[in-house]
């Protein structure tokens, strides 16, 4: 029988598929030691929080194949519920034990709403940060994969569900602060460890989620769940003819994506010290698929390098005005050219490399040993 | 022996054309059934209506007892039936082992699948999967990088691997060589008995090899049933296929 | 009475406009399947080549009219046959293909001549007003009114009086068996491409002088333009115009009952409510399951 010839064991594969993924937290683990400047270092940490917003569209775009452009939906609910919290901590500093947030008292709001009350608790905004986006995208998942809604119309839907939360939070300002924003906000504190924007504390909570969002989305494309969700992205209905119950496949990806961009959202509320409508904005909705797209939608690795990159060089460049204009353009065509010729993205750029340098180690190897190497030669 | 699978009177109207007017079809446990009939009798449309790709406009689909016209597909497929497609329907970016572990579907729900996936005893499972249906060497290949034959291979290996009581086939031998074709029917006399097999064949060489009683549609309506002599012999069966030169040339 | 009338006049109005924008993306959607995200931008540099050709050029908004919609069509002709060719059956990836050249678009024409509003003036001849109905009503708006309908008269004769326009159906049905016929799809598709970047070309220079002219302003058109094509359905014309109407009357009736931000938001849940539930929009019956 032919057919045993060591295939590489699970086990191999399996660290082989993490070492890039290790590798890329060990650097973001390391850089403070490098980089000794600790505004430098909430703007890394800034771009990190992209970075897993980033993973969890590449989670359902590059794996569910579900381009959700209103990610960021997602993402601002979570850095909502976070500044809620964090705002709540003000109260007593600013406007008397028993009072209102400033912007309420500005608005003439007499008591507190009773949204807002649970979020006297710090534990409860954090589970709102993760079950508020989960959810809000499941019902969201439920309305569309049930109806059968695929492709293109599902990006419509979420970009303009994402659109109508927001204009929901611009115009209901005396609830939410409106254009401005949730600003003035309290320190997270945890344990009783405080965590300043421009910390080091916090750029170690910010690295830590970049390691465990990069370690939860890999482990679920690892499981049989998640391998039926690539399935569902290459052919639906041929998944249902197996007896998949497909919508929920699909729902569940998009919720887990949309509680990984609820943590980054969490997480930008504490380096930026506000949370904004701009944060679930078309403008960032939009980066966050060029961010994908260019790092590389199928691979989580990629994707959140692709927004580091990417974003980490736009913030570089915002320095000039005009330098951002050109950017934009270069984006822009950027952008079209990873499209068109790379859809795998700088990942897949790397893996084709990768590949192309191996076989040839191996070309030269064989060499030596001709025709051992018939039955070999699946990579 | 009672019927396992029962179509009656089914119906199907596509813009008013229809596609199937009041079939009746009955198929016994672990048989074996070819159906067979000219370009556009309805045969994949018969197919689709037992799978739950296409909804009846009239009649029942039952199978085992349970009324299959009103369920879902993912319903349907969970009562025991699969389905290959003319057109070979696989994952093209996932590789075959890959392909081989979706359609190896004993659990269905999200909950009970989301454990990890890296065990060896799914593995021997796809092995033995691959082996049967020749893929063996493709195991960690992408499928999009297969040819037409073998396409057609991973996708009975996956009907297998789903191991549906009732299994069907359209035009499984397309696009293969004569001796895939042998191999298939091999394979397919395999499966007879332990499962109960419908298989849409142009090939009379193939069909007369396999099946025990074969169907003719024509015009959306069971025309014959009966052994390929019997089949042959019928008059309306004849004049069906007339023009088209005879039934071995469809 | 009169109030009743003229609500119906300006949403008239309103419709034309929403029909003069909407046309182009509803050929090019209808016929290759494509949402074509750049639209709003094709809209954009119609309005700003009616401003160079009025500031550098001397020339009347009538008179550049013919020129506008060859410079835009132009365009769109490269980009279809340098971008959008290369995605076939690729779908998700042409709107994101679409997008980014619109992005591009819009840059572009900000680091040229600036993100400053422009204007553009209304033609002499069409600058006083008329009274329709007893209602008075500026001129230049019953002029965009009568081209809207002209401009759907002759995009409805070419595709379905014309040879192209027969190519183009024949493709739509099933793109092999046609060019088993020797038509040449590729062809075909690109001038289509064209002749619907033109149309938003044309829609930018029309209303140009009814709203100011800046880089971003294709943004709100491509919305409006989509709701439009959505709502009267894909491959069906006649529904685009429907639409564009219905659509006028009611932003006319919502703005006036409404402030903007929940006209808004209404708009955009009707979008999503209408995609789950009917697809393939309001005006065409259900075809195929
Ligand atoms: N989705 C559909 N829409 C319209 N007509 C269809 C559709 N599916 C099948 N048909 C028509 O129904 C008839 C039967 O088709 P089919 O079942 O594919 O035939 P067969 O498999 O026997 O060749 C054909 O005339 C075909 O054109
Ligand atoms: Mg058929």
């Amino acid at each position: 029988m032919p057919s045993h010839v060591p295939h590489s064991s699970g086990l191999q594969r399996l660290i082989a598929q993490l070492a890039p993924l290790l590798i890329v937290c060990a650097v973001v683990f390391a850089l403070p030691v490098l980089l000794n400047n600790d505004f430098l270092l909430n703007k890394v940490a800034r771009y990190l929080v992209l970075g897993i917003l980033t993973v969890s569209l590449g989670l359902s775009w590059g794996f569910g194949g579900i381009l959700n452009l209103g990610q960021a939906m997602s993402f601002g609910l979570g850095s909502y519920a976070m500044a809620m919290a964090l705002k709540l901590k003000t109260v007593p500093v600013h406007t008397g034990a028993s009072g209102l947030p400033d912007f309420m008292v500005w608005n003439n709001v007499q008591h507190l709403p009773w949204f807002w009350e649970p979020f006297r608790s710090l534990s409860f905004a954090i589970a709102a940060g993760l079950i508020v986006p989960a959810l809000v995208a499941a019902a969201l998942g439920w309305f569309m994969f049930r109806g059968r809604v695929t492709g293109v119309y599902v990006s419509i839907i979420t970009l303009a569900t994402m659109v109508v939360i927001n204009l929901v939070i611009i115009d209901q300002q005396s609830y939410t602060g409106g254009f401005n924003g949730i600003t003035d906000l309290a320190q997270l504190e945890i344990f009783g460890v405080a965590f300043d924007a421009y910390g080091r504390a916090t750029y170690y909570l910010v690295a830590g989620c970049v390691l465990l969002s990069l370690l939860v989305a890999f482990a679920f494309t690892r499981t049989k769940a998640g391998l039926i969700v690539q399935a569902i992205r290459d052919h639906e209905s041929r998944v249902r003819y197996f007896g998949y119950d497909v919508a929920l496949y699909q729902i569940f990806v998009f919720a887990l994506s949309a509680a990984i961009a609820g943590l980054a959202g969490m997480l930008y509320t504490v380096v930026m010290e506000f949370a904004s409508p701009t944060f679930l904005g078309v403008q960032l909705s939009l980066s966050v698929v060029v961010w994908c797209a260019v790092g590389g939608r199928q691979s989580l690795v990629g994707a959140f390098l692709g927004a580091v990159l990417v974003a980490g060089m736009q913030g570089a460049l915002s320095e000039s005005a005009a330098f951002l204009e050109t950017w934009t353009l270069v984006m822009g065509a950027l952008f079209v050219l990873v499209v068109l010729f790379l859809p795998k993205g700088l990942a897949g750029l790397a893996q084709v490399v990768l590949r192309w340098i191996v076989q040839r180690r191996h070309a030269a190897g064989r060499g030596v040993a001709q025709g051992v190497g018939q039955t070999e030669g699946s990579t | 022996m009672s019927s396992h699978l029962d179509l009656r009177d089914v119906s199907v109207s596509f813009n008013g054309f229809k596609a199937l007017n009041a079939l009746n079809m009955s198929v016994r446990k672990g048989e074996l059934r070819c159906l067979i009939g000219p370009n556009g009798a309805g045969k994949t449309t018969a197919l689709d209506i037992i799978c739950g790709k296409v909804k009846p406009s009239a009649g029942t689909v039952s199978f085992d007892g349970t009324a299959l016209q009103d369920l879902e597909e993912y319903e349907i497929a969970r009562t025991g039936v699969g389905r290959k497609f003319q057109v070979p329907s696989v994952f093209r970016e996932l590789s075959v082992s890959e392909n081989l572990d979706v359609a190896r579907a004993r659990r269905t729900s999200v909950l009970g699948n989301l454990r990890w996936n890296i065990g060896n005893a799914g593995r021997a499972d796809v092995e033995r999967l691959a082996e049967l249906v020749g893929l063996t060497d493709q195991l960690d290949r992408p499928a999009a990088y297969l040819s037409h034959g073998q396409t057609q291979w991973l996708e009975i290996g996956m009907l297998v691997a789903q191991d549906a009581e009732l299994i069907l086939m359209d035009e499984p031998t397309a696009g293969m060589t004569a001796q895939e074709t042998r191999k298939t029917a091999e394979l397919f006399a395999r499966l007879k008995g332990k499962h109960t097999l419908i298989v849409v064949e142009h090939d009379m060489g193939f069909v007369k090899a396999i099946g025990d009683v074969i169907s003719v549609m024509h015009m959306g309506q069971m025309l014959a049933e009966g052994t390929a002599a019997e089949v042959e012999a019928h008059p309306e069966v004849r004049r069906a296929y007339l023009g088209s030169g005879g039934i071995s040339h469809a | 009475m009169d109030q009743f009338i003229e609500q119906i006049v300006t949403g008239l109005s309103i419709g034309s406009i929403l029909l003069l924008v909407a046309l182009g993306l509803s050929i090019i959607y209808g016929s290759m399947g494509i949402i074509n995200l750049a639209h709003g931008e094709f809209v954009m540099l119609g309005a700003y080549a009616a401003w160079v050709f009025h500031t550098y050029l001397g020339l009347g908004l009538l008179a550049s009219l013919v020129p506008i919609f060859l410079v835009v069509a132009a365009f769109g002709w490269v980009i279809e046959r340098y971008v959008l060719s290369l995605l076939n059956n690729r779908p998700l990836d042409t709107i994101l293909a679409t997008w980014g050249v619109g992005i591009m678009l819009q840059q572009a024409v900000r680091l040229m001549v600036g993100s400053e509003l422009r204007y553009v003036q209304l033609p002499p001849a069409l600058s006083d007003s008329m009274s329709v109905f007893g209602i008075p009503v500026s001129s230049y708006r019953v002029f965009l009114f009568v081209v809207s309908i002209a401009l759907f008269g002759a995009t409805w004769l070419l595709m379905n009086r014309t040879t192209v326009g027969m190519k183009l159906r024949a493709i739509i049905q099933d793109r092999s068996v046609a060019a088993s016929f020797g038509i040449n799809a590729k062809r075909v598709y690109a001038l289509t491409f064209a002749y619907g970047a033109g149309l938003a070309g044309l829609a930018g220079a029309l209303v140009s002088p009814l709203k100011s002219v800046s880089p971003d302003m294709g943004t709100g058109y491509v919305v409006d333009a989509f709701m439009v094509v959505v709502l009267g359905g894909v491959q069906s014309l006649a529904g685009t115009v429907a639409s564009a109407f219905i659509l006028g009357e009611l932003s006319g009736g919502i703005a006036f009952l409404q402030n903007d931000t929940v006209a808004k938001a209404i708009v955009l849940l009707a979008i999503v409510v209408l995609i789950r539930f009917r697809p393939e929009g309001l005006f065409t019956a259900r075809v195929r399951a």
